[in-house]
């Protein structure tokens, strides 16, 4: 029983990772239908720079602000170079642009930070935690609550602001939203920042759990896509579920069965979506109104 | 207030406006009728910027907004109701109608009093008032369209174009959206109104221009077009 709470906790800070990741990868197809397939390393390069900051100022809290925007230039940068000439020829070149900033980002990486994997220090004690019998890191528990802040903080942005509400309306229709005085190539460039900013938030708030490196980005990147297609690109609350279920999936079963499987369920899941729900669980198909 | 000169424009290499011109003069309505495919959707595309013209220039004010972004052209005063209404189907009414005033939030255009004119629109349409709280995709299609219009005047605009409002709308309600725009007319709201229903469009009019293949053939006040047999001719669309 303790075993299973203890399971449970770490499903869920990782899926709570995933489900950020793939929020980030929902802003952006709501503005623009285009994807930053460099989210991975845009996570990276989030976990590298809090690392080099904290090396510095020694305080983790207030290596969030510096990785938060260590992120948005990196997405001002994907969307300039890599996204909006794709979108201005109506091409799908963006998808390969995308990859290829990235590979690029996570080799300039490699050149500073080294391949080696790095330990990232924990703001908090390392020491578990007993709670309900269960012995739970605290950094788990800083995991949860922060990509739940994050996310709840971005949403109410959207459904409050009259600029959230400029987002809304230019991932409905982006004619007419630029007939509302909306400059919706700006609106498209601010989806990017905000959605590598948070890659790069989550890549700080998992580095103390894992390792960090060049290369840490590309697995959870993958997999926080499978979450946005199996929560749905359109649907907000989609990725919060659709990453609790791959973070447990992958947990309990790299405890029971094997580590060895542990991708298994997720992408067998993933699969069984695309092949009979191909908008997600949660996300609405598509009615086209003649 | 707005000037057209020479435009040309259409889609792609091919132009659907072969060099039209005409003024609206501030406080005035003038309407542009003529059949389908006429161009009168295009001209206003080619006004508000939704399409680039390749030809002529479009004067705001006296100032040359000849091909910048929609945008910028809205944030300037000037708002479009357009073809097929385009409101957001997944927003509430209320929201909808803030987007409308956006260019006033973000102190691009004198910020005013917001809340006051949606107090205001929502009495000049009524039914706005009853529905705020509703998704906008849910309303009917005459409520839709008065969305429409009512966005666009939340802009506190200089000027406004009307694209079809009574397009697929049930008589009764084509008879309110009229009476609707007879009313922002006694207010002295400047309009260019496009319109398939040329005797009612004529009715609200200072001046109307008839468009045939891209080109102005007939214009003058708009008592005088509804009397002239040629016109008749050019609303029902078969020439003469």
């Amino acid at each position: 029983m303790d075993m299973l709470l203890q399971i449970l906790f770490s499903g869920i800070a990782l899926g709570m990772i995933y489900a950020v990741i793939a929020f980030g990868y929902q802003l952006t197809f709501a503005t623009s239908g285009t994807l930053n397939f460099g989210q991975g390393e845009a996570l990276a390069i989030g976990a590298l720079i809090g690392l080099s900051v904290v090396d510095r100022i020694g305080n983790y809290w207030l290596t969030i602000p510096v990785v938060l925007l260590a992120g948005a230039i990196y997405g001002i940068g994907v969307e300039r170079l890599g996204v909006r000439p794709a979108l201005k020829a109506k091409s799908e070149g963006w998808i390969m642009a995308t990859i290829a900033l990235g590979i690029i980002m996570k080799n300039i990486a490699e050149n500073i930070w080294g391949r080696d994997d790095l330990k990232f220090p924990s703001p908090v004690s390392e020491a578990p935690l007993h709670l309900f019998g269960a012995s739970v890191l605290p950094m788990e528990i800083i995991v949860i609550v922060g990509a739940l802040a994050l996310m709840l903080a971005v949403e109410l942005f959207n459904r409050k602001s009259i600029y959230g509400k400029a987002i809304a309306a230019t991932a409905a229709d982006r004619e007419a939203a630029g007939l509302m005085g909306i400059n919706t190539g700006q609106v498209i460039t601010f989806s990017y920042a905000l959605s590598c900013a948070a890659a790069a938030f989550a890549g700080i708030l998992i580095a103390p759990l894992t390792l960090t490196g060049a290369s840490m980005g590309a697995a959870l990147g993958l997999k926080a896509f499978a979450v946005a297609i199996i929560g749905g690109l359109t649907s907000g609350l989609g990725v919060i579920i659709g990453g609790l279920i791959l973070g447990l999936a992958e947990t309990f079963t790299g405890f029971y069965l094997s580590t060895g499987y542990k991708d298994v369920p997720g992408l067998v899941l993933l699969l069984l979506v695309l092949a009979f729900k191909p908008a997600g669980l949660f996300g609405k198909t598509a009615i086209k109104k003649v | 207030m707005l000037t057209i000169d020479n435009l040309h424009a259409g889609y792609g290499c091919v132009d659907v406006l072969h060099g039209i011109s005409f003024s609206v003069p501030k406080a005035s309505v003038v309407c542009l009728i003529g059949s389908n495919g006429a161009g009168k959707t295009t001209t206003m595309r080619a006004i508000s910027g939704m399409i680039k013209p390749s030809r002529g220039a479009v004067l705001l004010d006296g100032q040359d907004i000849t091909g910048f972004d929609a945008y910028r052209i809205c944030r300037r005063g000037l708002a479009h109701s357009p073809e097929g209404r385009r409101i957001f189907a997944n927003l509430s009414v209320t929201d909808n109608l803030l987007l409308g005033a956006f260019p006033r939030f973000t102190g691009n255009r004198s910020k005013g009093d917001v809340q006051g004119d949606l107090e205001q629109a929502m009495e000049l349409f009524p039914r706005l008032r009853e529905r705020r709280q509703q998704l906008a995709g849910t309303l009917s299609g005459g409520e839709q369209q008065m969305l429409a219009m009512a966005r666009a005047l939340m802009l506190n605009p200089g000027m406004i174009l009307l694209d079809e409002p009574s397009m697929g709308l049930a008589p009764i309600l084509v008879e309110e959206v009229f009476r609707i725009i007879a009313d922002l007319r006694q207010r002295g709201v400047t309009m260019l109104l496009v319109e398939q229903f040329a005797a009612a469009a004529l009715s609200v009019s200072d001046y109307g221009y008839v468009l045939e293949n891209g080109r102005i053939s007939v214009h003058g006040p708009a008592e005088q077009l509804r009397d002239d047999p040629a016109v008749h001719a050019a609303y029902l669309g078969c020439g003469h």
